[in-house]
């Protein structure tokens, strides 16, 4: 007994000792320190496949081109400048001479052509990217600063794709190493405003900033950033409110009910900002009680959004009517909302045929009862909760929701051989968005038009679009599908979810563009 | 002794085989594969329609397409067709594609077999590195805090139960019980936040770190004053995981406690006039020990396997999360090497605590539990 006292006093000795004497380090004002929800499987552009690599690499490297910030437009980066031929399938970049890699190696032509190579040889773990370079049919090298590369279909995406190539250092990895396992996979080395310095495995990952960097005019006012892995959002939350965060994202009910102090209204500034994306359901046309678009509509019109928005994302959040970027050209603002209207719903059913003919509470055509299961992904709250509340409103309609909830992987494989009634998921897609995995019905069998959406118009609108490199002439084609798809209701589309931040005070000069907030252009605060 | 420890020795080997074999097969039956996962994360879904070539590399790649034995692929047509009467290749009948798997999956596993004979577990499918690197980086950290663990919660619920045991029936045996119960019934995410947010978050008071389980400049810090950074990180941690444990234990302990205490040597102990401190400790407690060497024989595996909840609200990279990660991203080398390791593991300590048993139990013996 006596010992047990002891080790308990001693303990309590030690946590009195290390608290007393923990050393506080000091807080460095040019460090920024950044919240990351999970730590990306690599830093090889390549082969990475996850949203975190892109956040840090984005500081590393630089593309052949970039959007400004306000415009969207594709602006000169590590290319000087370049030309596109007049039938649009060739694009020769002049890249800027003199830029050397953090290790002090020279950038030039070959890097760029060695990445393509890597991405197209079948012995490097990058199958996804593999899909978006398919369509080149040549790259040469006309000198050490001029790449060209040829298209054997035009394409309006082909200058996004070629000039936001991920270049990677060919010096360093053409050294007879495995590519998929070398280790400057967790070491990059870009030619960016910040230099990698270290990663320690789940907990942070630190970079520094690069004082060579060669683009002056981006040069950044922080000096170092640090990636700190916190899985836990509500721990994240509580981190940055102790001082130990400057940038974190913030949940819907975060940013309504938890941040609203004015003890935190002085340390943080809130922001917020639409990237392109949709939340939806998807009916799986290939069933019976989806093949009537009348049916659809219907249940469109079950659906609650405004009061989904309202209380599962505390209003944040704008209902959106098709498949593009609410902001976008390509979105067709004259269709209007589909409102939730039960009894008009009711009567578009009764008029499709569907009617409880046995009194059992369901409605049933041709001896099919309208009970199907709604597939939603495991591990997210939101889905749960929205499918309890379509339950309830299609009952009261008379349509059966039998609710089945998958994990992820497992929900992957029902997608893809097509084994689903109906489906609940959110696309997050890019700037000048081309549909055409999700709509074409050359990808009903096996790419992402999961839900058999076929239409002739719709196909031939977006094969038109793909060649089309105005963007006035492609928003008409785009708005003219818009239609299309607003009409026949393969997705009842629900809305778009703003990206929300809190970030320290102590930045300055924190714009908030459509494309989001560019770290690269704060300046610090020294304060008092 | 020594021909009894060879025995068992051996006898691991298609234990361990039959329990990798198993594991192996079912991670290959759950639905979902690494590949379709990798190519659809990109993008949510988005993926175009992946050529069937492309699909068909990559699984090579990772090893999960082999080529088979001419002479196997020969007895799959011969078979398939007796049984339906023709093979067509394009649209393959239910038998032809079985045994496809069935082959296909042997020699994979065989190939992971010969690997794990030279300890060599492959490397993950999430981030190309070694699935030992990865085991390693999480290993120390989930082994000091189950230590901690174990070792709280017995030295606790050890002597509380001897406590319960011979206040047996009374005020405070049921008060005892009823806390350790209602502290078994508390989840442990809950709590594990509640700690955090009123002793760690600063809204109330600011005592422990949030997160993580060494401070970010630690590296300047003295020898013991990293020790003293890491208690310190460990304190909530190490409360979340522990307050659970008590109650199986100390029941345990009160009942083992309990028919001792009832034996005729206590009852001898007690009428030679020793005092009873003595008999208590000297004689029934040690006596009370063998059956909780029973549950020995479940921590070893105990040590390894970490708490996925505790590790993802506290920040933790431990073995709970490398585990529970590389089951969602189909992970097959890590999920494999972990799963190999828990089994061999768990073997281990089924031997060292029949061992233990005969070293506290002079009636058993080695020959006479060799034997039977």
């Amino acid at each position: 007994m006596k010992k047990r006292i002891s080790i308990l006093k001693f303990l309590l000795l030690v946590v009195v000792l290390t608290t007393g004497c923990n050393i506080q380090v000091p807080k460095d004002p040019y460090t920024l320190v950044y919240h990351l929800g999970s730590e990306p499987d690599t830093l090889n552009r390549l082969t990475a496949t996850d949203a975190y690599e892109g956040r840090i690499n984005g500081f590393i490297f630089d593309g052949l081109i970039e959007r400004d910030n306000a415009t969207l437009e594709f602006k000169p980066k590590l290319a000087e400048n370049w030309e596109i031929s007049d039938d649009k399938l060739t694009f020769t970049f002049h890249l800027r001479q003199g830029i050397k890699w953090h290790d002090g190696a020279p950038f030039t032509a070959d890097d760029v052509l060695y990445t393509y190579k890597q991405i197209m040889n079948e012995k490097v773990d990058a199958p996804h990217l593999r899909v978006y370079y398919k369509d080149i049919k040549e790259v040469e090298k006309l000198d050490d600063y001029t790449v060209r590369f040829t298209y054997s279909i035009p394409y309006f995406k082909a200058l996004e794709f070629v000039g936001g190539i991920s270049v990677i250092p060919k010096h360093l990895f053409d050294d007879g190493q495995d590519f998929n396992s070398h280790p400057v996979n967790r070491a990059p080395i870009g030619t960016g405003p910040y230099k990698f310095k270290e990663w320690q495995t789940g907990k942070r990952i630190v970079l520094e900033r690069n004082e060579a960097y060669w683009d002056q005019t981006k040069f950044p006012d922080i000096k170092k950033i640090l990636f700190k892995i916190i899985p836990d959002d509500t721990v994240a939350l509580q981190v940055l409110k102790k001082g130990d965060l400057d940038i974190a994202s913030l949940r819907p009910i975060q940013w309504v009910r938890q941040t609203g102090s004015p003890q935190f209204n002085e340390q943080f500034m809130k922001l917020q900002y639409y990237t392109p994306g949709y939340r939806y359901v998807g009916w799986n046309l290939r069933r019976p009680f989806f093949q009537d678009k009348k049916v659809r509509r219907a249940l469109a019109q079950l659906i609650n959004r405004e009061a989904i928005v309202d209380k599962l994302e505390y209003g944040l959040g704008k209902l959106v009517t098709g498949p593009f970027w609410i902001f976008g050209y390509e979105y067709n603002q004259e269709l209007p909302n589909i409102t939730f209207n039960p009894e008009a719903a009711k009567k578009l059913l009764d008029e499709s045929g569907w009617i409880d003919r046995d009194g059992d509470g369901i409605r049933e055509k041709d001896g099919v009862k309208f009970s199907f299961t709604f597939l939603i992904p495991a591990g997210a709250a939101f889905y749960t909760r929205l499918a309890t509340i379509m339950k309830s409103d299609f009952e009261k309609a008379g349509v059966e929701i039998n609710i089945q909830t998958m994990e992820w992987a497992a929900f992957v494989n029902r997608l893809n051989s097509r084994d689903f009634d109906a489906v609940s998921l959110a696309w997050a897609f890019g700037f000048d968005e081309d549909p055409y995995q999700v709509w074409h019905s050359t990808q009903v069998e096996k790419g992402s038009n999961f839900v058999g959406f076929n239409n002739g118009e719709a196909d031939r609108l977006l094969e038109e679009a793909r060649t089309v490199f105005d963007k006035e002439k492609r928003a008409k084609l785009y708005h003219r599908l818009h239609e299309i798809i607003y009409e026949e209701q393969p997705y009842a589309f629900l809305y778009t979810g703003p990206a929300l931040v809190a970030r320290q005070r102590r930045f300055s000069n924190v714009n908030v563009y459509p494309a989001g907030i560019d770290i690269l252009e704060w300046k610090v605060d020294k304060g008092p | 002794m020594t021909s009894y420890l060879i025995k068992r020795l051996l006898a691991m080997i298609p234990t361990l085989l039959g329990i990798t074999l198993i594991t192996f097969f079912i991670i290959k039956l759950a639905p979902g594969d690494p590949i379709s996962l990798k190519v659809q994360a990109m993008q949510g879904l988005k993926a175009e329609a992946m050529s069937a070539q492309v699909a068909e590399e990559m699984l090579k790649l990772y090893g999960l397409k082999v080529e088979l034995p001419p002479k196997y692929e020969a007895f799959i047509h011969n078979f398939t067709t007796r049984i339906h009467g023709s093979d067509p290749q394009d649209k393959p009948f239910f038998i032809r594609k079985a045994l496809t798997w069935l082959g296909q999956n042997a020699i994979q596993y065989t190939t992971w077999i010969k690997k794990l004979v030279k300890l060599d577990f492959g490397r993950s499918f999430k981030d190309h590195r070694p699935v030992l690197d990865k085991i390693k980086e999480a290993l120390p950290i989930t082994l000091t805090l189950n230590i901690l663990e174990i070792i709280i919660v017995y030295f606790i619920s050890i002597p509380l139960g001897v406590y319960s045991a011979l206040h047996r029936e009374t005020f405070l045996d049921s008060t005892i019980m009823l806390f350790l119960f209602i502290l078994y019934s508390l989840p442990s995410f809950w709590v594990a936040t509640i700690l955090l947010m009123y002793l760690a978050s600063g809204d109330h008071l600011n005592w422990f770190p949030m997160l993580g389980i060494i401070s970010d400049g630690a590296d300047q810090l003295s020898f013991f004053e990293k020790i003293g950074n890491v208690a310190w990180h460990l304190v909530l941690p190490v409360t979340a995981m522990v307050y659970g444990g008590f109650a199986f234990l100390t029941r345990f302990s009160r009942s083992t406690m309990l028919e001792v205490v009832k034996q005729d040597f206590v009852r001898t102990a007690a009428a030679k006039g020793l005092p009873r401190r003595k008999v208590i400790w000297k004689h029934a407690f040690r006596n009370q020990l063998i059956p909780l060497i029973t549950l020995m024989g479940t921590l070893l595996p105990a040590l390894l396997g970490g708490s996925v909840i505790i590790e993802q609200i506290f920040s933790i990279p431990g073995m709970g999360k490398l585990a529970f990660e590389s089951v969602l991203a189909r992970d097959y080398p890590t999920i494999m090497a972990i799963a190999a390791i828990s089994a061999f593991l768990t073997l281990i300590s089924l031997l060292l605590s029949d061992l233990a048993y005969v070293w506290v139990d002079p009636r058993i013996t080695f020959e006479g539990r060799g034997k039977k």
